[in-house]
């Protein structure tokens, strides 16, 4: 299977060199012959390209040690599940895993516009696998190849790092590869309109929910590694604006930016070269992450490899995307003039805009920070760093500056806003959140970067539940229906518009909960068995937490595992227990440590066993006397709400992308229109 | 595009605004990141560096961890350099380590803090990068 796997890698390279040809020349001279060669070659791609990913798999699973790549993360004892997951846990088997996800999704993309858009289907094709090829290139010829064999057979495999070996992280870079792959068919789709000069808002429109897709897919990847970090680094946070973390932010944020601004183009014409100037930075900047994860030329936690011909490659790559891009807009240029002009400052264009300048500014910013060493050694030879310092403070602002746009952008009136329109809609929300800010100054809060965001949080939910509440009150008049009917109706009416508002709900629950990180309660606390710690939960009430003593057990994979027992009291009354540990894996030279945390809805008991006097007497022995630890113990309001805001914005995204009931009535004339339009193509 | 004037006195303005806060941002919060052996040459150099953060990279000296107070979690080790392993230097941290530090194996290491001027380094972060861990070479798997 293996032997095999590496075969289809190698005729891989070859088809798609094939189709990406033919899927030119075709859409240059209008040939539907080729192109419909070309479209069959990204299937039998994707084909080859799971068969190759199946070889790793089965490599994993057979316990195949001669390979380089599974020796090196996975060994015998190690769980099923994540010896499967092996295909994503370094570097060489992730990048194949990402041309496979590529490819998969460039076959959905041919596929399901086989009868329709066939005018843009050539170009597409070839973009697609025109970065297949590029991926494949670079597996195997830039000493990444996964199937590379060690000319020996060692007796078991070094074992997967422990704190990769939990559930979060299994699928956090999954669903990232999943919204960075997925954006290259926007992406095709932008170059296909400037390669063949059908430069309306078709191409916007029809890869509309792929954008969306795309996006869901980073949002929701981003958070998982949030939570992973919270649950297995062990140190109560989520986000270290870690280079690579950032890398992964970039994109996130000018598909956001995209997102919004494609709007634009669609209601009023404007923005046409902004719009392909963000799709292409979109894109670029997933193959940067990509790059930034998988080459180590910035120092981060998450980078692994030290590999510089793979950076070269690259960075060329990239280099040949804002080239190639830059050159067709500019040669466009003249189609892609504005059809109407801002009228007003004080407009909803205008505050989609501003939402998009402020996007590019938190992205800029976080570049910058990112690139300063390089750039510092390059220009001064001394090497500058920033840090989290930095980016908490050029971003917090901007951020709060986007969070109130969320509230004024879908309320505020397109073209030139009246003073009527704007005290009809913001008269309300801007009271309730004056006395949210009120409410908690008077109770004694006086963390002002805290409180301005959950005042603006208040003002923008303000907006939305009274956008809901006119809409269904609307339609439960005109239409005689009931209040529960008139909802379910009103919003699948217009899924994106009242999709979009319930993931705007998810994002100001995400921002509360990052406000809510202004007060987080930390103490480090040395105790025996018996003893109790009391801490006072910026809520109001007390935790005390009861050390109750340690125990030793021996899971799989484990030469020991030391459980810590803690029990937790809510102002005098038993509310549950905690578990923290060390555990020592059989692969591992140090023992690891797994926190323990109590959540509620409102704030997280966050325990960590940091230090204990004697873990084998203590533990392993049962010896009460040496089971003296020192814990770090953390009350973390509100962290709960990014995995909830998660969660919403999941649901919203996903009655946004909701296929509309019933075929188009465009999709219904495709079998004349087919045929037709190679020729249709050609004719530019 | 931009007819109103107003608008472009905006969009000046806010480019004029992140600029300012990326800028100050900057120089109130930036590190020197350098190598032991960098940071013995400057600070002998330029002592005023015993006053700034400083973020230096290099390798746990095998055998160095000690942990002076498990109460209060202090700990202390020494980090040389990778290229030339004889330039050393004490860090001092309070706190919880990451799980893959450890001074038995070649664990690299990124320590931020001040390097007092009685030559301790005086670390608020530190952070390991078990390289070879991540990406075993063959020779390491032949062993």
């Amino acid at each position: 299977m293996t032997v095999l796997g590496e075969l289809a890698l190698w005729i891989a390279l070859p088809v798609a060199i094939w189709g990406m040809v033919l899927a030119f020349v075709g859409g240059k001279h209008g040939r539907g012959d080729l192109v419909l060669s070309a479209e069959r070659s990204v299937y039998a791609v994707f084909a080859l390209l799971v068969t190759a990913s199946a070889g790793i798999v089965a490599a994993f699973l057979g316990n195949r040690y001669e390979y380089l790549y599974v020796a090196s993360y996975s060994n015998r004892a190690l769980d099923t599940f994540y010896k499967a997951s092996g295909l994503w846990a370094g570097q060489r088997g992730s990048l194949l895993f990402w041309v496979v996800l590529l490819a998969f999704f460039s076959s959905v993309a041919v596929f399901t516009n086989r009868n329709k858009n066939r005018e843009f289907m050539p170009y597409v094709s070839g973009v697609l696998l025109t970065v297949i090829t590029f991926f494949i290139i670079v597996l195997l010829f830039a000493d990444v190849n996964p199937f590379e064999k060690l000319g020996f057979t060692p007796a078991d495999g070094q074992g997967l790092n422990p704190q990769l070996q939990n559930y979060w992280m299994t699928i956090h870079p999954p669903t990232l590869y999943l919204g960075f792959t997925s954006f290259t068919v926007p992406f095709a789709f932008a170059m296909s309109a400037l390669l063949s000069g059908r430069l309306d808002s078709r191409w916007i429109v029809v890869t509309r929910r792929w954008t969306l897709l795309s996006w869901f897919f980073l949002a929701n990847g981003i958070i998982f590694g949030m939570r992973w970090a919270y649950q297995e680094l062990g140190w109560g946070g989520y986000w270290f604006w870690d280079p690579v973390e950032n890398a992964s932010l970039l994109p996130l944020l000018t598909a956001t930016a995209f997102l919004h601004s494609v709007m634009i183009q669609e209601k009023r014409g404007m923005l046409k070269v902004w719009n392909m100037a963000l799709v292409t930075l979109t894109f670029s900047l997933t193959i940067f992450a990509t790059f930034l994860t998988r080459s180590g030329l910035i120092d981060s936690v998450h980078s692994f490899a030290q590999n510089t011909k793979i950076s070269f490659i690259f960075l060329g790559f990239l280099a040949t995307i804002i080239g190639v891009s830059t050159v067709l807009i500019i040669h466009r240029y003249p189609q892609l003039k504005s059809e109407t002009e801002i009228q007003s400052f004080v407009s909803r264009e205008s505050a989609f805009l501003f939402n998009n300048l402020m996007l590019l500014a938190v992205a800029f910013a976080i570049m910058w920070g990112i690139l300063l060493p390089l750039l510092s050694e390059g220009l001064t030879g001394e090497a500058i760093q920033v840090g989290a310092p930095f980016f908490n403070r050029v971003n917090l602002p901007i951020g709060m500056v986007l969070l109130a746009l969320v509230g004024i952008g879908p309320v505020i009136a397109w073209r030139r806003a009246s003073k009527r329109n704007l005290t009809k809609n913001f008269t309300i929300p801007l009271l309730v959140g004056i006395t949210v800010v009120g409410i908690f100054a008077i109770r004694g809060s006086r963390h002002w970067m805290a409180l301005t965001t959950f005042g603006i949080s208040a003002f923008v939910m303000t907006v939305i539940v009274v956008e809901f509440f006119k809409g269904t009150r609307a339609r439960a008049r005109i239409e005689g229906e009931g209040i529960p009917r008139a909802f379910v109706h009103l919003v699948a009416r217009n899924r994106r518009r009242w999709g979009g508002y319930i993931v705007h709900v998810g994002i100001v629950m995400i921002f509360t909960a990052f406000a809510g990180a202004a007060f987080n309660v930390k103490v480090i606390q040395t105790l025996s068995p018996g003893q109790s710690i009391t801490l006072a939960s910026p809520l109001g009430h007390d935790y005390t937490l009861t050390y109750e003593g340690m125990s030793s057990s021996r899971g799989r994979n484990m030469v020991w595992q030391a459980v810590a027992l803690m029990s937790i009291d809510r102002d005098g009354r038993r509310v549950g227990s905690i578990t923290t540990e060390k555990r020592l894996y059989e692969t591992w030279p140090t023992p690891m440590t797994e926190v323990g945390i109590h959540s509620t809805p409102f704030e997280d008991v966050y325990v960590i066993l940091a230090n204990a006097d004697d873990l084998i007497a203590g533990a392993y022995e049962n010896d009460p006397a040496a089971q003296r630890a020192t814990f770090e113990f953390q009350i973390n309001p509100l962290v709960g709400w990014i995995w909830y805001g998660g969660l919403v914005l999941t649901f919203g995204a996903l009655i946004a992308m909701w296929p509309s009931q019933g075929p188009l009535p465009e999709v219904r004339q495709t079998a004349a229109r087919r045929e037709a339009v190679p020729a249709a193509v050609g004719a530019d | 595009m931009f007819k109103n004037r107003r608008f472009f006195i905006g969009l000046v303005g806010v480019a004029a605004v992140v600029t300012y806060l990326i800028w100050t941002g900057v120089s109130e919060t930036m590190v020197y990141y350098m190598t032991p052996v960098e940071l013995m040459a400057r600070t002998t150099s330029d002592p005023s560096l015993h006053q700034v953060g400083i973020k230096v990279s290099g390798r746990i000296v095998k055998g160095s961890w000690e942990l002076v107070s498990g109460e209060e979690l202090i700990h202390r080790f020494a980090v040389e350099d990778l290229e030339d392993p004889g330039v050393a230097f004490p860090v001092v941290y309070q706190g919880l380590l990451p799980d893959t530090f450890n001074d038995h194996e070649n664990v690299e290491a990124v320590v931020e803090g001040r390097f007092r001027e009685d030559g301790v380094f005086e670390a608020t972060s530190v952070l390991t990068k078990c390289g070879s861990r991540y990406e075993a070479s063959s020779e390491e798997l032949a062993g």
